[in-house]
């Protein structure tokens, strides 16, 4: 943290150079922002720590002005949830989503971008297929591909049929694959110290579909950056078409893989949307990750006394968000206005 | 331009994947259009059967009246072109304090506006329901509405700051200069120089601003009722409720599709800009 007010420090000691001191009228533009900010961000983020050391339901709330709603819990909410199995379940689900979400994408939208770079006609019209996706939201491409998954008249079902592979049983090693019932029992990998529930893929499935496209434009920018004399010396020197892929075109994307991977990474540990449309964290809670399990302590019954606990996951995921971003927080905050 | 093409031959296989992958991505498209499009009993043995195909608008009629998508929809315009609005403009002024002006607090200001981007949503979640009952928007007609929109304007000023400050970072100073020795105050400088000149920037954010608004489920499904939920509530409840209505669902994911869609179509190179200027929300 201290590391984060230096490199603001920094900022503002080179923004003193060149700003101009503003007197009353720079407070009352940036007033407004500051006022809006305090009530809806900063107070509800204050509240959400405060109360996080308190026991309290959405009905009875904690209330920092109001001493009879204190009933103190110390650290009681964070030592029920981190002993809590249904956390540690919702913990290894979102870390699957860690793992998965951001490599498939990653890799995918390298992919694309670099085969769409290669070729010269249709190009355009490629990369809009993939980039479109984008502005779609999570709850409606979870739709899209609850109806891909339907057994009745969905296209991944009929296919696999094509092949007479639908709901057939498929055990490799440590994966059971089951092709079919993909939104509730799709199979299993057994990792030995836990078992992956593959369901949770079904509903990655979706967000790839839709998110691959900024990794596409992102790495699209990176690729014309490069210079063409580089590629150029790279084949008189022989090298063949996957050399220079991997020897000269990849490691000059690092800038443009690095904020793609923290994009993803910082989807996949919120990841709320898609998982509630497609599986609703089920079944049972094969699914359920940490944003659907904060979601219903606090809300899923408005009287339940465990709003407490849902605060202190909050406190948690946002803890874990800020340490894991940290470097990309400060290249943000690098780029602060002078 | 294409790097390798010129250099090496022989690029049919890459073309090859490319058109498979892109037919994977389209079929999605290709369900729900069909879907939404066709009576369901037609589809019952796969959307791809054309045979006697009829085409109708029944779906949407379904999902726009009996549904209630379409007072859904309403409502996201609402609180959509409400926040974007409210976003775009206290943005804009703090971004010129951030850029051009020194005041006390504004590291500090600007350090917290930066770390939304990062941190998420959930830790303002929970206790913005209790607090709408306080300040009077739980219930009422508009009162949900403002409180959403003040909401999302709180949780978007850290992009808009982070992104229009940047456009307006790369005015030339010399024009600034030049108004102030002209007599301008920061208003006029700020209404008659930066404005204009950093509209694209503007255009940008205001997309990915409604984009990111547009879309937004959770704050939605947390803190508004049936009367105010927005469209993409609407589709998830309908989604949860298990029910066979493909049919209408998928009419309504189209209308909620269609608007940021439009708006990446017409505003195409806007929108890329914004998204360059560092990640998505």
């Amino acid at each position: 943290m201290a590391g984060v007010i230096r490199a603001v420090g920094r900022a503002r000691a080179r923004g003193e150079g060149r700003a101009r001191p503003g007197g009353t009228i720079a407070y009352l533009f940036v007033l407004p922002a500051a006022l809006v900010f305090a009530l809806f961000y900063l107070w509800p983020a204050l509240n959400t720590v405060l109360s996080s050391f308190f026991t309290w339901s959405i009905l009875a709330p904690w209330q920092l002005a109001d001493p009879a709603t204190w009933q103190f819990a110390g650290l009681g909410n964070y030592v029920e949830v981190l002993t809590d199995g249904r956390f540690w379940n919702a913990a290894f689900n979102t870390a699957i989503w860690l793992v998965l979400f951001p490599i498939i994408a990653t890799v995918l939208s390298l992919a694309i971008a670099i085969g769409i770079w290669e070729i010269s006609r249709g190009a355009r019209a490629l990369r809009t297929v993939f980039v479109l996706p984008m502005t779609v939201s999570l709850t409606a491409a979870g739709v899209l591909w609850v109806l891909v998954f339907n057994p009745d008249f969905g296209v991944l079902p009929a296919a696999l049929g094509v092949f007479g592979l639908d709901g057939a049983n498929i055990d490799i090693g440590p994966l059971h694959l089951r092709l079919s019932e993909w939104l509730s029992n799709p199979g299993t990998l057994e990792l030995g110290f836990a078992t992956v529930n593959l369901v949770n893929l079904s509903a990655i499935m979706p967000a790839v579909w839709a998110l691959t496209g900024f990794g596409v434009i992102s790495f699209t920018a990176g690729l014309t950056a490069i210079s063409p004399e580089l590629i150029e010396a790279a084949r008189l020197d022989g090298a063949n078409r996957f050399q220079i892929a991997r020897h000269v075109v990849v490691p000059q994307l690092r800038g443009a893989m690095v904020i793609v991977a923290v994009v993803f990474v910082i989807y996949a540990l919120r990841t709320f949307d898609v998982v509630w449309v497609t599986t609703q964290g089920g079944p049972g809670t094969d699914s359920e990750v940490v944003a659907i399990l904060l979601w219903r302590e606090a809300l899923a019954f408005f009287d339940s006394p465990s709003a407490g606990q849902a605060t202190a996951i909050a406190v948690l995921l946002s803890a874990v968000m800020v340490i894991g971003a940290y470097p990309y927080l400060r290249s943000l905050l690098r780029e602060a206005p002078e | 331009m294409s790097g390798l093409r010129r250099s090496i031959g022989g690029v049919w296989w890459i073309y090859l994947l490319l058109v498979l992958f892109s037919i994977l991505w389209l079929v999605p498209v290709m369900t729900v259009l069909m879907t939404a499009f066709r009576p369901l009993s037609e589809i019952r043995d796969g959307w791809w059967n054309l045979a006697g195909a009829t085409f109708t608008l029944d779906n949407f009629v379904g999902a726009w009246s009996e549904a209630e998508l379409g007072s859904k929809a309403i409502n996201s315009a609402i609180i959509t072109g409400f926040s974007v609005a409210a976003t775009v403009t206290v943005g804009a002024l703090a971004s010129y304090a951030f850029v051009r002006l020194r005041f006390t607090g504004r590291g500090l200001l600007y350090f917290l506006l930066i770390s939304t981007m990062i941190v998420p949503v959930q830790i303002i979640l929970i206790p913005l329901l209790p607090w709408f009952r306080t300040l009077g928007f739980a219930d009422g007609t508009w009162q949900p509405f403002l409180g959403m929109v003040l909401v999302h304007t709180a949780f978007g000023l850290g992009w808009a700051v982070f992104m229009m400050g940047s456009f307006m970072a790369g005015v030339p100073r010399e024009l600034t200069e030049a108004g102030q020795i002209d007599g301008a105050g920061h208003w006029g400088i700020f209404s008659r120089i930066i404005l204009p000149l950093a509209l694209p920037g503007i255009v940008s954010f205001a997309i990915i601003d409604f984009v990111f608004v547009w879309n937004d489920l959770l704050l939605g499904l947390t803190l508004l009722d049936a009367d105010h939920a927005p469209l993409t509530v609407g589709i998830a409840n309908l989604q949860s409720a298990h029910l066979a209505q493909q049919d209408v669902i998928s009419a309504g994911a189209l209308l909620a599709i269609l608007p940021p869609l439009a708006l990446f179509v017409a505003l195409n190179r806007y929108y890329v800009r914004g998204l360059f200027s560092g990640g998505v929300k």
